[in-house]
């Protein structure tokens, strides 16, 4: 992995007596794109902002390159942002906007004019360079976003939630531009999301915050997988959270007994003797002898979704959900069945 | 510290100046100021009989060297408390003048009536810095000799009649502006494309144009051989020319048309913000036309004839132009008359104690107009 | 029914609202030398005493100057009074806020007493500079409401991108701050203008005869000898305003056509 160009080192930031980012150290390598996923209020924006350098850590310090930057001023940290609402300047043109940081840096005019058309035709906007923001779409004002931004070659590209404010099938293409603006030009970025399927689809690496502290760092497969604690597990897809008590433990594996007794078998270990279990729904499957684990359940209903069934299952006093595909034969509701798991497919969860 | 400049601006021009005239409402130094000893040989004078011989030695101090024309307006003012003052200070100065600074004089025997209690009295009320003889007077009330707070004898004032008045033209001006403004507000947004915009236009143009000239027009419209005269006599309404202005009608009817705009634009962003979709839901709950209005349509529309009540009532209390143009002589309002007292008397006190009083008023609407907006900002600014 | 009734209203007051401030216009145009209906011809001859008559054409010249120099100075004061009140950090802030608000509705006549008297010690008794000071006071609500108000249209992430840029706090300002403020500051400066040419109660308490404006001199004339000069002196007024109004509302249409970054 090559070497970590942002360190948070010990973190925190309170306004008044609230704290809201708590210890918090964080390393951003070079040229990954890291993304800060939690939900709303869980501390992102304020921990770009004092990347930024719009908000002061009131603890702890950030050392780009080895080098503290607490006392650089916004305006000298070279870190581009892209903001949410995008934050063009409404009284200047397009180009005139993406001009901008050039001439903040005293590029000599020729060199600007023609770096401005460039980095224009890079995202094809140059034909709308003299219209003001507000006569563009919402996905080209993103673009010229990041183009101003990207024009002054900034070692680092922040993004708050820079594709919140589109429609669905908007966002899912810009994923896919930045996605592929990152790679091509070989820059390191920031960004910001509470949307967890955004943070799968375009990460290097997502760090999972929960009221200001990072619940989980790791590559999306990692988070996913292998979620390290209950927030992560619930807030990264669905899971089947379910309360267990360990009964015996082996070598490299636990048992557990579930609410209203079944017993079943997964791989850990672990002093703790309460415990959670997480089960992906797509993990669970119906009338599988060959699995490690078996449950009898009772089918609740059925809920067809386009490319998939989802199955509300009821055992004891448990609820489950699994997820299959469309070619199974759809279960009666009311049928009793058997749902079966893996071990290595649950995930035992301490805290 | 950017706004340090205004501050001081304001704190100068307009905090001192309010200052200013609040202190000429209760500060009386006409006298204390030419007899600054005698104000401090009285000062702990009990009121019963007569003061120690070091008061009129004070006085006698105070009077010798005194400048006539500063003595001249502290005369005039013990004399309209009791007459013969006049008199009694000229020959008590002539006496003064005659002994050298310092020197024992006996006034009993300059002239026997400082031998009564009253003179001394008069003295000693005059010569305290603060008084409210004035906010008293503005509300025709005076102390009698006693001191007690009794009413001035009928017809020697007009000040509550005329805040009674004043009060009166901006609570008819107010309700006339309700019921055309409120019906105006709500017609307004129910209509929308050019008409919306033409009965918008016509409340923004009256705002825009000088209140000068609305008052002007006002004055021309309203005159014998005006526009409105004509029109009555040539529709046969009437043979002879109504009498319009100079008169409480022609008030009301400029005021109303110059402060109607403050209150069609409140009740106006008030209603418009009422979602279109609730007196149709009223009818779908079964409410009749009528009832949705009286039971939906007009409680929401409230805070905003409270908040252009408040404004039309607050502006109107302070008017001074146009009753001076369009009205007479018996449509004053307490403006004019601070304007009068300060203008053409000179009558600082009486100016300063009426100004108080409108001062308070509006103040109080102000702050319960604040309140009920929250931004503190007028409406129409 | 209801809808003749609407119609009937709305016209109704529509009328009373509009038609006395029109119906005063062709007066001025009078050859007569009543101020009334019927004209007898067309004239110019009111326009040409407003001209050449000294009282009026010194009222003229006086409420230009005085109107011009007040809103000079309540536009540099209100507009730093309004940036300094901009991101709240100021104690006391809404106690201050309220300050620059309060001459909007102080009685003008409670002002003027206090006012004449402030002037007199102050040495500016009648004096241009103390008319242009006291206009200045009731123009600066006008002028703190109205770039407030664009201030407040800003999108504060706006100046933090041009931070992030690569843009120190001056030019932050200069370039993106005082622009988009721009059509406020003006917008309060044609409002305080529109003011001082209107105002006639503090000018009666606190100008001489040598500062009377078109205003004062149009408030005697009515009260003393009416003529139709000054129906003269209000057509100038009301195409004065007129067209400052014509020149806000295009500025606020031009800011309307542009909703800036905010979506
Ligand atoms: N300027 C501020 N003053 C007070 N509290 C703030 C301020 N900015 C953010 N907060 C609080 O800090 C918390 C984290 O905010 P933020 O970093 O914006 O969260 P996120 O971007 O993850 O939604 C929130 O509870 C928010 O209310
Ligand atoms: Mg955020």
């Amino acid at each position: 992995m090559s070497a970590s160009l942002i360190r948070f080192e010990n973190v925190s930031k309170a306004f008044g007596s609230t704290v809201v980012i708590d210890d918090l150290n964080l390393d951003v390598r070079k040229g990954e794109f890291l993304t800060l996923l939690g939900p709303s209020g869980s501390g992102k924006t304020t921990t770009l902002l004092m990347l930024a350098g719009f908000e002061a850590p009131s603890g702890g310090t950030i050392l780009v390159d080895g080098k503290r930057i607490d006392d650089l001023p916004a305006h000298r940290r070279g870190m581009g942002v892209v903001f949410q609402n995008y934050a063009l300047f409404p009284h200047l043109t397009v180009a005139q906007n993406v001009a901008f940081p050039l001439q903040m840096r005293g590029v000599p005019r020729g060199e600007i004019a023609r770096r401005v058309d460039a980095a224009l035709d890079r995202v094809q906007l140059r034909h709308l360079s003299s219209r003001k923001p507000s006569q563009l779409s919402g996905g080209q004002q993103q673009r010229v976003a990041l183009t101003r931004c990207l024009v002054f070659e900034p070692k680092v590209i922040l993004m708050d939630e820079p594709l919140s404010a589109l429609d669905k099938q908007l966002r899912e293409r810009l994923q896919l531009e930045i996605r592929e603006l990152y790679r091509r030009e070989g820059l390191t970025v920031v960004f910001v999301t509470h949307d967890q399927s955004e943070a799968l689809t375009m990460s290097d690496r997502i760090a999972v915050f929960n009221r200001g502290a990072i619940a989980q760092i790791g590559t999306p497969a990692d988070i996913y997988d292998r979620p390290a604690n209950r927030f992560v597990s619930e807030f990264i897809g669905e899971t089947n959270l379910l309360e267990a008590e360990v009964t015996g433990r082996g070598d490299d594996h636990l048992d557990l007994a579930l609410e209203g007794g079944p017993g079943i078998r997964v791989p850990g270990r672990c002093e703790d003797r309460a415990v959670a279990v997480s089960i992906r729904p797509e993990r669970l499957v119906l009338d599988a002898p060959e699995l490690d684990n078996h449950l009898d359940a009772t089918v609740d209903d059925v809920v067809y979704q386009g490319n998939h069934l989802r199955i509300h299952l009821s055992c004891g006093p448990l609820r489950l959900v699994a997820q299959s595909e469309r070619r199974i034969e759809p279960p009666v509701v009311g049928r009793k069945v058997r749902v079966s798991f893996a071990a290595e497919d649950c995930t035992v969860l301490t805290e | 510290m950017l706004i340090a400049p205004l501050v001081v601006f304001l704190a100068v021009f307009m905090l001192w100046p309010l200052w200013i005239m609040i202190s000429l409402a209760i500060r009386d130094d006409e006298v204390s100021e030419v007899l600054p000893r005698t104000a401090a040989a009285l000062a702990d004078w009990n009121g019963e009989g007569i003061p120690g011989s070091a008061a009129g030695q004070a006085l006698a101090d105070d009077l010798r060297g005194a400048e006539r024309t500063r003595l001249g307006p502290a005369v005039r003012r013990l004399n309209s408390d009791i007459s013969g003052f006049r008199t009694l200070m000229a020959r008590t100065q002539r006496a003064a003048d005659d002994v050298t600074d310092g020197a024992p004089i006996d006034l009993v025997a300059v002239d026997e009536r400082w031998g009564e209690t009253r003179y001394w009295r008069a003295i000693a009320n005059a010569v305290q810095p603060y008084t409210d003889r004035y906010l008293l007077a503005a509300v025709d009330l005076e102390r009698d000799p006693d001191g007690a707070i009794a009413s001035m004898p009928e017809g020697a004032s007009a000040n509550a009649a005329i805040i009674v008045r004043t009060f009166t033209i901006a609570g008819t001006v107010t309700a006339i502006c309700v019921m055309i403004g409120l019906p105006y507000a709500m017609l307004i947004a129910a209509t929308g494309g050019w008409v919306r915009n033409a009965l918008l236009l016509s409340v923004l143009l009256p705002l825009w144009t000088s209140l000068l000239v609305r008052t002007t027009a006002w004055v021309i419209l309203l005159q014998n051989e005006g526009l409105v005269n004509a029109a009555i006599t040539g529709l046969g309404l009437s043979d002879t020319p109504l009498s319009l202005i100079f008169n409480r009608t022609g008030v009301v009817i400029a005021m109303t048309h110059v402060l109607l705009p403050f209150m069609v634009l409140p009740i106006f962003s008030v209603v418009n913000a009422i979602p279109r979709n609730l007196m149709p839901a009223a009818a779908s709950l079964g409410a009749p036309p009528l009832r949705a209005f009286y039971r939906v349509l007009l409680p929401l529309s409230m805070p905003g004839v409270l908040a252009g009540s408040l404004l039309v009532f607050m502006v109107a209390i302070g008017y001074y132009i146009t009753p001076a143009l369009v009205g007479g002589a018996d449509d004053q309002m307490v403006a004019s008359v601070i304007a009068f007292f300060a203008l053409e008397t000179a009558n600082w006190g009486m100016a300063g104690a009426l100004g108080l009083i409108l001062l308070a008023a509006t103040t109080i609407l102000f702050i319960v107009y604040g309140r009920l907006s929250r931004s503190g900002a007028p409406i129409g600014a | 029914m209801l809808r003749v009734i609407q119609v009937i209203f709305g016209t109704a007051v529509a009328a009373f609202l509009v038609v006395p401030i029109v119906a005063i216009l062709p007066l001025a145009f009078t050859s007569s030398i009543f101020l009334n209906y019927p004209i007898p011809s067309a004239s110019m001859r009111w326009f040409d005493e407003l001209a050449e008559e000294p009282v009026w054409r010194m009222s003229i010249i006086n409420s230009l100057v005085i109107g011009g120099a007040a809103t000079l100075v309540s536009v540099v004061l209100g507009t730093a009074g309004a940036l300094g009140l901009r991101h709240g950090r100021i104690p006391l802030g809404e106690a201050v806020r309220t300050m620059f608000l309060v001459p909007m509705v102080v009685p003008p006549v409670v002002l003027g007493v206090g006012l004449q008297i402030t002037l007199v010690r102050l040495g500016l008794a009648n004096s241009h500079l103390g008319v242009v000071v006291s206009h200045a006071v009731l123009c600066i609500p006008f002028v703190v409401v109205s770039v407030s108000t664009a201030l407040a249209g800003i999108d504060t992430q706006v100046e933090l991108a041009a931070a992030s840029l690569g843009a120190g706090p001056l030019r932050t300002f200069r370039r993106v701050t005082f622009p988009l403020a721009f059509p406020g500051i003006v917008t309060g400066g044609v409002f305080a203008f529109a003011t001082s040419l209107d105002e006639v109660v503090l000018t009666l308490f606190v100008a001489g005869p040598n500062q009377r404006t078109l205003a004062r001199q149009m408030f005697s004339s009515i009260r003393e000898n009416i003529s139709p000069a000054i129906a003269a002196a209000a057509f100038l007024l009301i195409v004065g305003t007129l067209l400052l109004a014509g020149l806000v509302a295009l500025l606020r249409w031009r800011e309307r056509a542009r909703p800036g970054a905010s979506e």
